[in-house]
């Protein structure tokens, strides 16, 4: 994620904690899948982060400074922003969920295609 | 996400790392305000009918409901997501402790030395409890025990960066809301206790030390860990806040400090991270090593009251490394503070509370209490006397 040079003599610490992870999907590719999708929107997010602070600089300064970017903290403002940007999207992406419990939860929750085509091939003599 | 107030021993982050920080931080708050409340719902509109269709009753225990619920595909999903954001969160600290590591080692052993308050006492020769070893728990790669060079700090630097992801900031700047939140309690219940020795179990980076240290500047505070980074750590980072705190690495079933030590035995979420065996134990060493009169306050994670909650707060157990944590629920601690040495009347459950925004609850919608294992050890009296 960060390209900087490591300071000093370092010793890789471990990435991975001890203990069986466990499988939460049928099929374990599925598991492995999400992990990638997960971490993708973790990428996607830290490149929109920067590319905000660049944007910010820019209208600021007028200059593009590399050293300037890396030092930038946002003010309590445009954390603000982001926070609302980074709610958004992770929303977006999760909208699926949101799906699933309108589909079995909501007030208009889809009855299954075999009640709608039943219901559409119903004699309308039948029906009041 | 509040920004954690900066002292010297907090790693430095780079502009990416806190980003990557960051998306963390919104991804569990999104899974906790807007993905896990559905599962309440699915499983109260979806799996419990289904349960019910079938069996001609509810769920008799968690472990009913976990089985009912593993196959559901919406539960699947923000449990799959949940983990990969405690893993996450750690990918995402360890990166930039790993970058500066050489230099917090440096820096922790120049304000050990220079401007040292307090003390640290290592022990090379303590054996790590198992149920420290045998999995990290809460999936922190090489736990709260693992050196990865001479005097590392880096298990405690990871640990204290992560705590603002873990819960959004619900812990405040300096990750000290549960030490807080007994010290209130104390106060409130025993408003002129005057403890002269204070000792903190299980204290980890010493994030819940220090209230103690702060609302008893006259006491002298001691914390104990069987982790030696997260020991250097807080010694350090007490140091850099100008705390005086004796940590020492230590067994909390098993310590070196002479019977009736302390007017004050506390720990911070420490039980559940232990095992059946070294529990009694440690209830026992906590009354050993309390002075006639003295307090034991052991604060803890609720477990849930319905099945479906206890289901709830039992995922840390298969999901996060909490191995012994499923094991409390429904687990009569004043009996076991009794059987240590508590006397029955001077042992209960109370409850400290902590105010948490709906992004920051994990597993349940009610206010957000903690229980207290409360020891009271009489001032000694005659047998004659007391009956």
């Amino acid at each position: 994620m960060s390209d900087m040079p490591k300071s000093g003599n370092t010793a890789a610490l471990p990435r991975v904690s001890k203990g069986k992870r466990p499988q939460y999907f049928a099929d374990p590719a599925t598991d492995k899948l999400l992990s990638m999708v997960v971490t993708l929107m973790s990428e996607l997010s830290v490149t929109r982060d920067r590319l905000d602070s660049v944007e910010r600089l820019l209208a600021h300064h007028g200059v593009l400074d590399q050293s300037e970017v890396e030092g930038y903290r946002p003010d309590a403002e445009a954390a603000a922003a982001r926070e609302q940007r980074r709610a958004a999207a992770t929303a977006r992406i999760f909208r699926i969920l949101d799906n699933e419990l309108n589909e079995t939860l909501g007030p208009d929750a889809p009855r299954t295609y075999e009640e709608l085509a039943r219901e559409f091939a119903a004699d309308p003599s039948e029906r009041r | 996400m509040p920004a954690p107030a900066p002292h010297a021993m907090l790693p430095e982050v780079a502009h990416d790392e806190m980003a990557a920080q960051d998306f963390v931080a919104t991804l569990r708050a999104h899974l906790a305000s807007r993905v896990a409340p559905g599962v309440a719902r699915i499983y109260e509109h979806r799996a419990l009918p289904r349960f019910r269709a079938e069996h001609q009753r509810d769920p008799a225990d968690r472990h009913e409901v976990r089985r009912l619920m593993s196959t559901d595909g919406y539960y699947q999903f923000w449990s799959a997501l949940q983990r990969r954001s405690q893993e996450m969160m750690w990918e995402s600290v360890i990166e930039p402790v790993e970058r500066r590591h050489g230099e917090l080692v440096e820096r922790a052993r120049r304000l050990a030395g220079e401007t040292g308050c307090g003390s640290l006492r290592l022990d090379e020769t303590l054996e790590i409890p198992r149920y420290h070893t045998a999995v990290d728990i809460h999936l922190q790669p090489g736990g709260y025990h693992s050196d990865f060079r001479a005097d590392d700090v880096a298990a405690g630097a990871i640990y204290d960066t992560a705590l603002p992801i873990y819960l959004g900031g619900a812990l405040g700047a300096r990750n000290d809301a549960l030490g807080q939140i007994l010290v209130g309690y104390l106060r409130a219940r025993w408003p002129d206790i005057r403890p002269r020795r204070i000792l903190d179990m299980g204290c980890a980076i010493g994030n819940c030390t220090l209230p103690w240290a702060e609302a008893f500047p006259d006491a002298e505070v001691h914390g104990i860990d069987v982790g030696a980074p997260v020991l250097r750590y807080a010694h350090a980072r007490a140091s850099a806040l100008g705390m005086p705190v004796h940590f020492s690495q230590q067994n909390a079933e098993a310590t070196d400090f002479a019977d009736g030590s302390f007017d004050l035995v506390v720990s911070h979420i420490m039980l559940h991270e232990t095992s059946a065996k070294a529990l009694p134990r440690i209830l026992a060493e906590s009354h050993r090593l309390l002075a006639p009169g003295g307090l034991m306050l052991h604060l803890e994670i609720p477990r849930g009251d319905t099945p479906f909650e206890q289901f709830m707060f039992d995922w840390e157990t298969y999901n996060n490394n909490e191995t012994f944590a499923g094991y409390m629920t429904g687990l009569d601690l004043p009996a076991l503070a009794c059987r240590a040495g508590f006397q029955t009347e001077y042992c209960r459950i109370e409850r400290g509370g902590m105010d948490m925004e709906t992004g920051q609850k994990n597993y349940g919608d009610h206010e957000f209490t903690f229980p207290i294992l409360v020891g009271e050890k009489p001032q000694a009296v005659s047998a004659s006397a007391r009956a």
